[in-house]
């Protein structure tokens, strides 16, 4: 195993949403911020874990941050769950936003292309103290796009993966938490983006959309934060054959550091606060090695730990504190027996394969 | 009387848009039946403790909806970008722990705009050509007519340095106030006391190289002097009342009106019991009332002393401000949604106003304003 640290990326935060709904300072270390969140914050989206200071230290370099905003009436508690898209879209646009500030303080550069992506991993290599980390726009329910017309203005503000829906039901296909395939306007919007050249997201399709969308696209896929269904059950995870069907179209698959994702026990109707998780970091390598068994190979996880989105370190693995602790995960990896070159590929190898298959 | 067109000076459409997340194409009655039973926001999580105590009151009944507009033709309005450094203790959608969180909040406001001009439902005024063609609209509306919106800011925060000014331009913002609650990163403004702090003089040199306007509205006291002192170009007040009439610094001094109205600045009317209830004092929180006991007439008394005071009527308009954080239930007592503005009109004629003097207060002298800025 290397004796440096391994340049990871993390392909789901929702950085945005956690700067401007749950009104964080993320320059700041996440020690600072929970010193700062007041206790009804804590209470609604736990500890934080996830700032660019952390991401920084922990050797984060390059991130997936997302556009996040649906349709969801019922949210009154996200800031983010809309009545309309026209609120989605602004929404949206209010997390790239938070992204262009970043970028302008010198805090995030973002990647547009192959050399951008290039750029970021040979600045990793070295970092200094300033090296910006790298972001890759992505969007996690396609609400904030507001018609297939839209989807080239998207495209040139950076955006190169959606996920069509999220929780409940977006304008275009059903998610996480209902029953039902692609919506009618799901079919046109798969087919601009797939013009466009932006990977579609699988997480937080239900069943039936999952492979209604497999079927319909034929553009790159991947899933940014999702884990096994065989090791825990429940719609949220990937049955085996979903894995299956994601490698054979050279898709990668996100390991997320959700406690209702990696622990079977984790009961959703009990506040964070109010119970304690089994899961560890181990328990996100289980979730790895299910993977790399079931398809042969190291070629197809990575990292999309989905931390600070609306759960904090409450609801994370227990030995975890910030995102700096992702940098643990290497060293697990090695005592279950992965070479050097498989850890380096599960850090962010298999991901920036992808995207360079994609960018071309 | 016929209907005459008026422009309201200060509204929070996107703030209304995104954080009550009303869907401003529906009718108000329609907000009215689905509106949120909590508002929006961290408190509302199923786990959080004001989740638990149950629903709170209403105290923010909409009345402002853009059918209504269009059928008391408000043809076109100031509607804010609002986002603010500030405690976030309270209102976590405009108070923002970082000027970064700040500029993104409002770059959503702006964002919800341009989603509603591409849906046709209103179209942004940045020239007098593009306000000429609008009030051209307004002469024989339809039911589709879009509403013009001249794009406003309420605090600068969202504007991160000088060299962002030019940016916020081409989007199409024509007037911006400094401040807004609390002190913020360019000075000090309603709820405070001081006056600016030095990041606002390069702002204001680059708001200076464009035609925006600066709103006075919501600087304290000592800013307000700081700005006119500083600022050559032009001011106004979009949503203030007299302080003669009312008490606390949120309101304007006799000295305050002279000297926007001696530069060319027009003074906005705002519709709301805390600006129109002389028991009321910003400054004394023990003062506030929850519901209103003036009617829409009491906006007269305002708009009476600021004629007398320039000894014109060249400087009065509307800035309601209506929906602006409050409801109905502090709304005037006999006002119910935005087309009562046209009853408001009647109520000027009543007092005495010709029909040349009300046509000034709803439209001509905001109108007037920005044609002198713009050409």
């Amino acid at each position: 195993m290397s004796d440096h640290p391994y340049l990871i990326l993390d392909s789901h935060l929702d950085l945005g949403f956690s700067a401007l709904q749950i009104n964080r300072d993320l320059t700041q270390p996440a020690q600072t911020v929970r010193v700062a969140d007041s206790e009804l914050t804590m209470r609604s989206f736990g500890s934080c874990t996830t700032t660019f200071h952390d991401l920084h230290k922990g050797h984060v370099g390059i991130v997936f941050g997302t556009v996040m905003s649906r349709i969801d009436p019922n949210d009154l508690w996200t800031g983010t769950g809309m009545y309309d898209q026209t609120q989605c879209h602004g929404v949206g646009m209010g997390h790239y936003s938070v992204y262009k500030a970043m970028e302008r303080d010198g805090i995030i550069t973002q990647i547009h292309n192959r050399a951008d992506l290039d750029a970021s991993i040979q600045a990793w290599q070295n970092p200094q103290a300033d090296t910006p980390i790298g972001l890759v726009l992505a969007m996690e329910s396609a609400d904030p796009i507001l018609d297939p017309e839209q989807v080239p203005f998207w495209y040139d503000l950076g955006l190169r993966i959606v996920s069509i829906s999220h929780y409940g039901t977006s304008s275009y296909c059903h998610g996480t938490g209902t029953e039902g395939g692609l919506l009618d306007r799901g079919r046109p919007l798969l087919d601009a983006l797939k013009k466009a050249g932006i990977i579609v997201d699988l997480t937080h399709t239900t069943d039936q959309a999952f492979w209604e969308i497999l079927d319909h696209y034929d553009g790159p896929v991947a899933a940014s934060h999702h884990n096994c269904r065989a090791l825990v059950p429940g719609q949220r995870q990937l049955t085996d054959d979903m894995i299956k069907a994601i490698v054979e179209r050279g898709g990668v698959i996100g390991a997320a550091f959700d406690a209702w994702m990696l622990d079977p026990n984790w009961k959703r109707e009990t506040p964070a606060w109010g119970q304690t998780t089994q899961a560890t970091l181990e328990t996100v390598a289980d979730h790895i090695d299910h993977i790399a068994q079931l398809v042969g190979s190291a070629n197809h996880s990575g990292i999309g730990s989905d931390l600070d989105g609306g759960f904090g370190q409450e609801q994370s693995p227990r030995d975890l504190n910030t995102i700096a602790d992702l940098q643990r995960i290497p060293e697990i990896l090695d005592r279950r027996g992965y070479s050097d070159a498989d850890i380096g590929n599960l850090m962010s190898g298999n991901w920036v394969r992808l995207l360079k298959n994609v960018w071309g | 009387m016929a209907k005459h067109l008026i422009i309201d000076g200060h509204l929070d459409m996107a703030f209304n848009g995104l954080f009550y997340r009303r869907d401003l194409t529906q009718s108000v009655y329609e907000l009215r039946n689905r509106e949120d039973s909590i508002r929006g926001g961290v408190s509302a999580h199923p786990d959080s403790l004001e989740r638990r105590m149950g629903p709170r009151p209403k105290h923010f009944t909409p009345t402002v909806a853009l059918p209504e507009m269009r059928k008391g033709k408000v043809g076109i309005m100031l509607s804010t970008i609002m986002a603010r450094v500030q405690d976030p203790a309270g209102n976590t959608h405009n108070a923002l722990r970082t000027q970064a969180n700040a500029y993104a909040r409002g770059q959503s406001h702006l964002a919800y705009y341009r989603a509603l001009e591409r849906k046709g439902e209103i179209t942004f005024i940045k020239s007098t050509s593009d306000l000429d063609a609008c009030i051209q609209s307004w002469e024989n509306p339809t039911e589709q007519t879009p509403i013009g919106l001249i794009l406003s800011m309420e605090s600068a925060d969202s504007i991160l340095g000088p060299d962002q000014v030019g940016e916020w331009y081409d989007a199409g913002l024509r007037s911006v106030s400094l401040t807004h609650f609390g002190a913020n990163s360019y000075g000090h403004g309603t709820g405070t006391v001081g006056g600016l702090y030095p990041p606002a003089y390069p702002l204001m040199d680059a708001l200076s190289e464009t035609n925006i306007a600066i709103d006075l509205t919501h600087a304290a006291d000592l800013a307000f002097w700081h700005i006119l002192d500083y600022w050559k170009g032009p001011v106004h007040a979009s949503h203030c009342n007299c302080r003669a009439l009312v008490p606390g610094q949120r309101h304007l001094s006799d000295e305050m009106i002279t000297a926007i109205t001696g530069r060319g600045g027009v003074i906005g009317t705002v519709f709301a019991e805390q600006m129109l209830n002389p028991a009321w004092n910003w400054d004394d929180p023990r003062t506030h009332y929850a519901t209103s006991t003036r009617p829409m007439k009491a906006a007269l008394e305002h708009i009476d002393h600021i004629c007398t005071l320039t000894g014109n009527t060249d400087h009065i308009a509307f800035g309601t401000d209506l929906d602006g954080g409050f409801g109905l239930e502090l709304s005037p007592t006999d006002y119910n949604t935005i087309d009562d503005l046209q009853r408001f009109l009647n109520l000027m004629s009543d007092h005495g106003f010709s029909d040349e003097d009300i046509a000034k207060y709803a439209s001509g002298n905001l109108i007037q304003f920005f044609k002198n800025i713009w050409s």
